[in-house]
């Protein structure tokens, strides 16, 4: 009988010949195409979400698995470039989350897209079915190299359903945006591969077989050899010599590349610009792209090669305070949002922000969960959002909302749940996951690594605000008396809308209880099931992803030193903040009549309004600088170098032009010059032959 | 004699299109076309030759060498011949020739029987300089290239087609010369008694020079490689030898702007290996930082270029500019990724070039524009050429699995593992590219594919011709087949570029380990 | 006795040079082709001379040649001048200035 590992590659190949399916029948015969194209789709994924929770329960079991499936290039004198598969607890419980939100987006797109008559679907949910394919693929990649090359692609199916409304004038502008600006990270991220590559002659995650090797642990070997134990790895030896730095300063500046990518596709500070206005895009794919998967895809990435980054004290540093500074800063931009996709879009890149400082702060465990939760509760909060969407017949201003509530129960009370999940209210998922994130920052911080501390406290003071926006939100949405004639009587939403609403919804409650750590410290049970599951015994071939041996990597080469703080008191301070932000929100807008209150913040209201002018920035950078540059450039080549050309051809005309009035027709004319020429040439070779 | 027959089958279709009347002419040329793509698809299959053309540890695939008349105390030989580097650009030329020559049903009306025959004669003349390994009969090929190209752009190009022409035929004529004058020079001082690049090679690397014409065996190889890199360098094209490039293409009819980037720049590329790299690794060694500079220069300024351009045609033309300088990135790398990968990237390039000029093409045959301020949201009304004039942005945008990728990719671990000083720098500000890249191609979609629709043109825009969006998506069916299965080409490459590698071991420190 | 063989070449040089002059100076196209026919006949002098001088027969048999061709030279020359005085009524060579830049 196959096991669950065999089937692993079908686990993102079922989406693709979703796509195939959409795309071809789509173009040739779409009357044959059920639904658009969905009910392959919902197939598909369905099919690949059975099979993940396969893999999940083999993973329990111990099922580790890794394998070359592909050689993608055959180096004959040198290093081979491959595909493979790699499951681990990390990949297994990534694959759930993916392929879980990707079934329950198709469902729900039955309700958004095909219940509104939208045209393109088999575009839609072939770009749906890519999507899922390339992020799948991305999850289970074993290596460097296939994770970027995955990460491009879901980048591709972003800018493609970003678009999908192209004939409008502003999806097609965000999807281009969206695109250049992750690009412009990924441009980091590929030298990072490439220099990864060049380093190390493998980009694996994990070193599983024979005369296998992975590049943490050559980047560990070279390390420890640096600090005089053991010997240096001789490929990553003579590159070091080739390059002249040492170790720790070259895997930094690797590290720091392969961040690039991860801040541009986790839309972290400054890369953040494009994923407001990703909100252009469908809302079904807002949930499944831009808040439960590909923008997870960078933090995923750090967690993946977290045996790399756990060498690294500065990247480790520089990733907390990015990831700090993110949460609060695009917290603080939720605050003044009039649109709910836009208020959940600075949420996720907020909450994106408490991941990293995880990451940074040593608590993988912790970023892991909060990437979970996070997934869940965003994704439900999307959906909700599209359905108010559909009931309020697409209009998203939340000062014509209000009162909603009543007319849809199902919605209001999944959304409350993603709310309090959001806003980090126990015992709703988010608090245990981000409580944990901010224990790591301050344990450590207090600890050997006080840079820590300031993360921290931006992300402390980030709960606040989150509290506040979210309740905001919600009881601008749902609360007090309708405020449109569209709120007063809102569009019905079906089955297909609700049933992922409530199936997130009971996971946005309940996901939070895997993990309860300050539950497990206090009354000493073993219940942290994720901290569990992440662990890899020692002695397995997989042990060097294990979060065993990251916290020995952090230990002994990140100077990480736990301070011993207790878990009740950090968690009841957060608690505190969400609860005060929670309860600011409920008095300024749980009323009747809400009015807007933002002119109090004065000159900042402006600021916040602009998005402290991160896109006016970055838009003069591309238009008032590169493009002037470019135009000067053009000037410059064609009047100078291909002035020099012309000139050249010019010079010739014009010297012909004149030397060809020797030509005048006058035969006594040409004789003489005969004659002269004769004499001369004699001349000239009775000198040079010294006949004279 | 395979390669005769393939070079004499296409000569022959070519007069027979000429003498066939202009209703049959292109469904003819078409038919004929595929003779030689069948029959170097049949040798692609057969292929069967190990190591490089120019070593003589290598053995050809089709070799054929027959006497052919000596001058002084030098025999000119036919030597033709097949290795990895040169059998994936004939399968290139061939397919594309196709591709081409469908292309141009819509938009060539006139003289329709001599266009699709100098086409065939230019694709006849290409196979010549793929696969001569006589300097002279290679440079007979070389030369005549140009003549098929003259006429296509002088013919039936655009409004300033005569000045493109002649900018085009004078410019690379005065480049030819340059690079004959360097040859020669190098082949007069050596101590050899033929034309014959493999025999040149070997008495290059055996350094057995005989008079030097007072310059020393240093200085003479160091001149003769800078005469030769001017020369190929015009036709790749590198800054600052590039203006002719977009003159040309602008004004060429489409058939002959996807021929001229998808092959004729790669005869630069494949030359400057073949000769300069090939021939004199250790000049190419000592000036590789000079050399890396010009290539990101390339690649950047190329890349700015296409960034001010307001023409499809134009943009796509600087573009090719910008890749071409990662080829020559690749190649000054001098290891396995960065020789392969130069290789690589020429054929994917080749591809890609051609696919976005068909592309810009198809457009222009039924908007009768080019201009990105002209159009708008035109993916309303072709949607089949939007979605390919999509997956070809971005494959020329480098996406993964498909074939630019693959090509820069190498280049880009090449370049970044090579040993010559600061190459880790100019690999990363090469790489830049890619972002520049994205920007003018992002730009130029967004504004004439997407958007509410317009079209300042009095033309109708309806969906493109079957035969038209047959052609784009097969071109772009090969791009995803060749960056998902790089190995159809990358194999044979390497086996043809492993023991250039090898013969400079300074230049391979690092990359030689690591994972097998 | 013979003469010495630099007579005949100042003899050449002379009738050379006339010719050379006639060219540069005369305008009568008739003149001209005179003046062509004086340098080819120094040629011939020559020729003769250093025939005569080697005792090889060659340079006689030249010489022959030579005549041959200013035979045809003059029938085609005329002819031209012909039609130079068809054209411009004159025959002065200045007149025909036609075919310049």
């Amino acid at each position: 009988m196959v096991g669950a590992t065999e089937l692993t590659p079908a686990i993102p190949l079922l989406p693709f010949a979703a796509f195939l399916v959409a795309l071809l029948v789509g173009h040739f015969a779409p009357r044959l195409l059920p639904k658009g194209g969905a009910i392959p789709g919902i197939i598909a994924t369905a099919g690949s979400l059975l099979l993940s929770l396969w893999t999940f329960l083999a993973v329990s079991g111990g099922g580790y698995h890794a394998q070359d499936i592909y050689t993608w290039v055959a180096g004959q004198s040198t290093f081979s470039l491959h595909f493979g598969v790699l499951v681990d607890p990390l990949s297994a419980m990534m694959l759930v989350i993916v392929s879980l939100v990707a079934v329950l987006v198709h469902v729900f797109s039955l309700g958004y897209m095909n219940d509104e008559g939208e045209t393109g679907l088999p575009r839609y949910y072939a770009g749906l079915g890519l999507f899922t394919f390339s992020m799948l693929a991305f999850v289970v990649a074993d290596n460097l190299l296939m994770a970027f090359m995955f990460f491009e692609l879901v980048g591709l199916c972003s800018y493609l359903l970003i678009g999908f409304h192209f004939r409008e004038a502003g999806p097609p502008s965000a999807a281009k945006k969206a695109f250049l600006v992750t690009r412009f990270g990924d441009y980091f991220f590929l030298i990072g591969v490439v220099g990864v590559l060049a380093t190390f002659g493998t980009a694996r995650f994990v070193a599983v077989g024979d005369g296998v090797q992975s590049f943490p642990h050559l980047a560990e070997q070279a390390l420890a050899a640096a600090g005089g134990d053991g010997a240096m790895p001789e490929h990553v030896a003579s590159f070091l010599d080739v390059v002249g730095m040492e170790p720790q300063t070259w895997f930094a500046v690797l590290g720091l590349l392969v961040l690039g990518g991860v801040v541009g596709k986790s839309a972290q500070f400054p890369l953040h610009t494009w994923l407001p206005d990703a909100m252009e895009g469908p809302t079904p794919v807002s949930a499944l792209i831009h808040a439960a998967t590909m923008v997870a895809a960078g933090v995923y990435l750090v967690a993946r090669m977290y045996g790399f980054y756990a060498l690294l004290p500065t990247v480790l540093a520089v990733i907390a305070l990015v990831g700090g500074f993110t949460a609060l800063f695009a917290a603080t931009m939720g605050v003044v949002k009039d649109e709910l996709k836009q208020v959940l879009a600075y949420s996720t890149i907020s909450q994106y922000g408490y991941m990293m400082l995880g990451l940074g702060a040593g608590g993988y465990v912790a970023a892991t969960f909060h990437l979970m939760t996070h997934a869940f509760f965003k994704a439900l909060l999307f959906l909700g959002a599209g359905s108010v969407i559909i009931a309020m017949h697409h209009n998203e201003d939340m000062w014509d909302m209000g009162g909603l509530k009543e007319k849809m129960p199902v919605t209001y009370y999944t959304f409350l749940s993603g709310s309090l999940a959001l806003a980090g209210i126990v015992p709703f998922a988010g608090f245990w996951s981000k409580d944990e994130v901010l224990y790591y920052a301050v344990n450590y911080g207090l600890g050997e690594s006080p840079i820590l501390l300031a993360a921290y406290a931006m992300g402390l003071l980030a709960v606040f605000f989150t509290g506040f926006y979210t309740f905001r939100m919600v009881f601008l949405t749902f609360h007090g008396e309708p405020r449109s004639d569209t709120a007063r009587d809102p569009h019905g939403v079906r089955w297909n809308v609700k049933l992922p609403l409530v199936v997130l919804g009971v996971l946005a409650a309940t996901a939070g209880l895997v993990n309860m750590t300050p539950v497990a410290k206090v009354t000493g049970l073993h219940i942290e099931f994720l901290h569990q599951w992440l662990v890899i015994p020692e002695g397995s071939e997989f042990a060097a992803l294990g979060y065993d041996h990251y916290h020995h990597l952090l230990e002994a080469f990140a100077g990480y030193g736990a301070a011993g703080v207790g878990t009740l008191a950090p968690a009841a301070v957060s608690l505190a903040l969400a609860f005060g932000g929670a309860g600011l929100a409920w008095v300024l807008y749980n009323v009747d009549s809400p009015t807007e209150h933002t002119e109090k913040l004065g000159g900042v209201k402006t600021v916040l309004y602009n998005n402290y002018y991160q896109d006016e920035y970055q838009v003069w950078l591309a238009e008032g600088v590169t493009l002037p540059l470019a135009r000067a450039a053009d000037t410059f080549d064609q009047g100078i170098v291909d002035g020099v050309v012309n000139g050249v051809s010019s010079v010739s005309l014009f010297a012909g032009s004149r030397l060809k009035r020797i030509q005048d027709g006058l035969v006594t004319h040409y004789a003489a010059l005969l004659t002269l020429s004769l004499v001369v040439l004699l001349v000239a070779f009775g000198l040079l032959g010294g006949w004279f | 004699m395979l390669i005769e027959a393939l070079i004499a089958v296409t000569l022959v279709s070519a007069f027979a299109v000429m003498l066939a009347p202009d209703e049959v002419a292109g469904k003819l040329a078409f038919a004929l076309s595929l003779l030689p793509v069948a029959g170097s698809l049949w040798m692609f299959g057969q292929f069967d030759a190990s190591g490089n053309a120019l070593f003589e540890s290598g053995s050809l695939a089709f070799e054929t060498t027959a006497r052919w008349i000596s001058v002084g105390p030098y025999a000119l030989n036919w030597h033709v011949g097949l290795d990895g580097i040169s059998m994936p650009l004939v399968v290139l030329s061939t397919i594309l020739t196709s591709l081409a020559i469908v292309s141009a049903w819509t938009p060539i009306q006139e003289r329709q029987s001599q266009f699709y025959s100098l086409m065939l004669f230019m694709l006849a003349s290409l196979l010549g300089v793929f696969t001569a390994l006589d300097f002279f009969v290679w440079f007979v090929f070389w030369e005549f290239v140009l003549v098929p190209m003259y006429f296509l752009i002088g013919i039936w190009g655009g409004p300033r087609r005569k000045y493109a022409a002649i900018k085009f035929f004078v410019y690379t004529n005065v480049a030819s010369l340059l690079m004959f004058i360097g040859f020669a020079a190098l082949v007069f001082s050596l101590n050899v008694n033929s034309f014959d690049m493999i025999e040149v090679t070997a008495a290059l690397a055996a350094n057995d020079f005989g008079s030097t014409f007072g310059l020393g065996a240093e200085t003479l190889k160091v001149l003769a490689f800078f005469a030769m890199f001017i020369g190929f360098a015009v036709k790749v094209p590198m800054v600052p030898l590039h203006t002719w490039l977009p003159d040309a293409h602008v004004q060429a009819p489409t058939p002959a702007s996807v021929m001229l980037a998808g092959v004729l720049l790669k005869m630069g590329t494949y030359a400057l290996l073949r000769f300069n790299f090939t021939m004199l690794p250790g000049v190419a060694r000592d000036y590789a930082v000079l050399i890396a500079a010009l290539a990101v220069v390339s690649v950047i300024y190329g890349a700015m270029l296409a960034l001010a351009q307001q023409d499809l045609k134009r943009i796509v033309a600087y573009s090719s500019v910008s890749s071409m300088g990662y080829v020559l990135l690749g190649l000054v790398a001098y290891n396995y990724y960065g020789l392969g990968g130069a290789t690589f990237q020429m054929v994917a390039h080749g591809l890609i070039s051609g696919l976005m000029f068909m592309c810009v093409g198809v457009i222009y045959n039924v908007a009768h524009t080019r201009m990105v301020g002209d159009l708008s949201g035109i993916a309303d009304k072709m949607p089949v050429t939007a979605a390919v004039f999509v997956a070809a942005a971005f494959g020329y945008m480098g996406l993964p699995l498909m074939a630019g990728f693959a090509g820069e990719l190498f280049i880009f671990i090449g370049g970044f593992s090579a040993t010559f000083p600061y190459a880790q720098l100019f690999t990363a500000l090469a790489m830049f590219g890619i972002v520049v890249v994205a920007g003018y191609l992002l730009f130029a979609m967004q504004r004439v594919l997407f958007g509410p629709f317009s079209a300042d043109t009095d033309y109708d825009i309806v969906p493109a011709a079957p035969h038209d969006a047959v052609a784009i998506v097969v071109l772009v069916v090969l791009v995803v087949v060749l960056g998902t299965v790089p190995e159809v080409f990358y194999g044979m490459i390497q086996d043809a570029v492993d023991p250039m590698v090898e013969s400079l071991p300074e230049a391979t420190a690092v990359l030689t380990g690591g994972e097998l | 006795m013979a003469v010495a063989v630099e007579y005949y070449l100042l003899l050449s040089a002379a009738v050379f040079c006339t010719g050379v002059f006639g060219v540069l100076t005369r305008e009568n196209a008739l003149m001209f082709l005179i003046s062509v026919e004086l340098m080819l006949n120094a040629a011939n002098i020559n020729l003769v001379a250093f025939s005569h001088f080697y005792g090889n027969i060659t340079g006689q048999v030249f010489s022959l040649f030579v005549m041959g061709l200013a035979a045809a030279e003059v029938a085609v020359g005329l002819g031209i001048v012909l039609v130079l005085y068809r054209n411009f009524d004159d025959v002065d060579v200045r007149n025909a200035t036609t075919m310049r830049w």
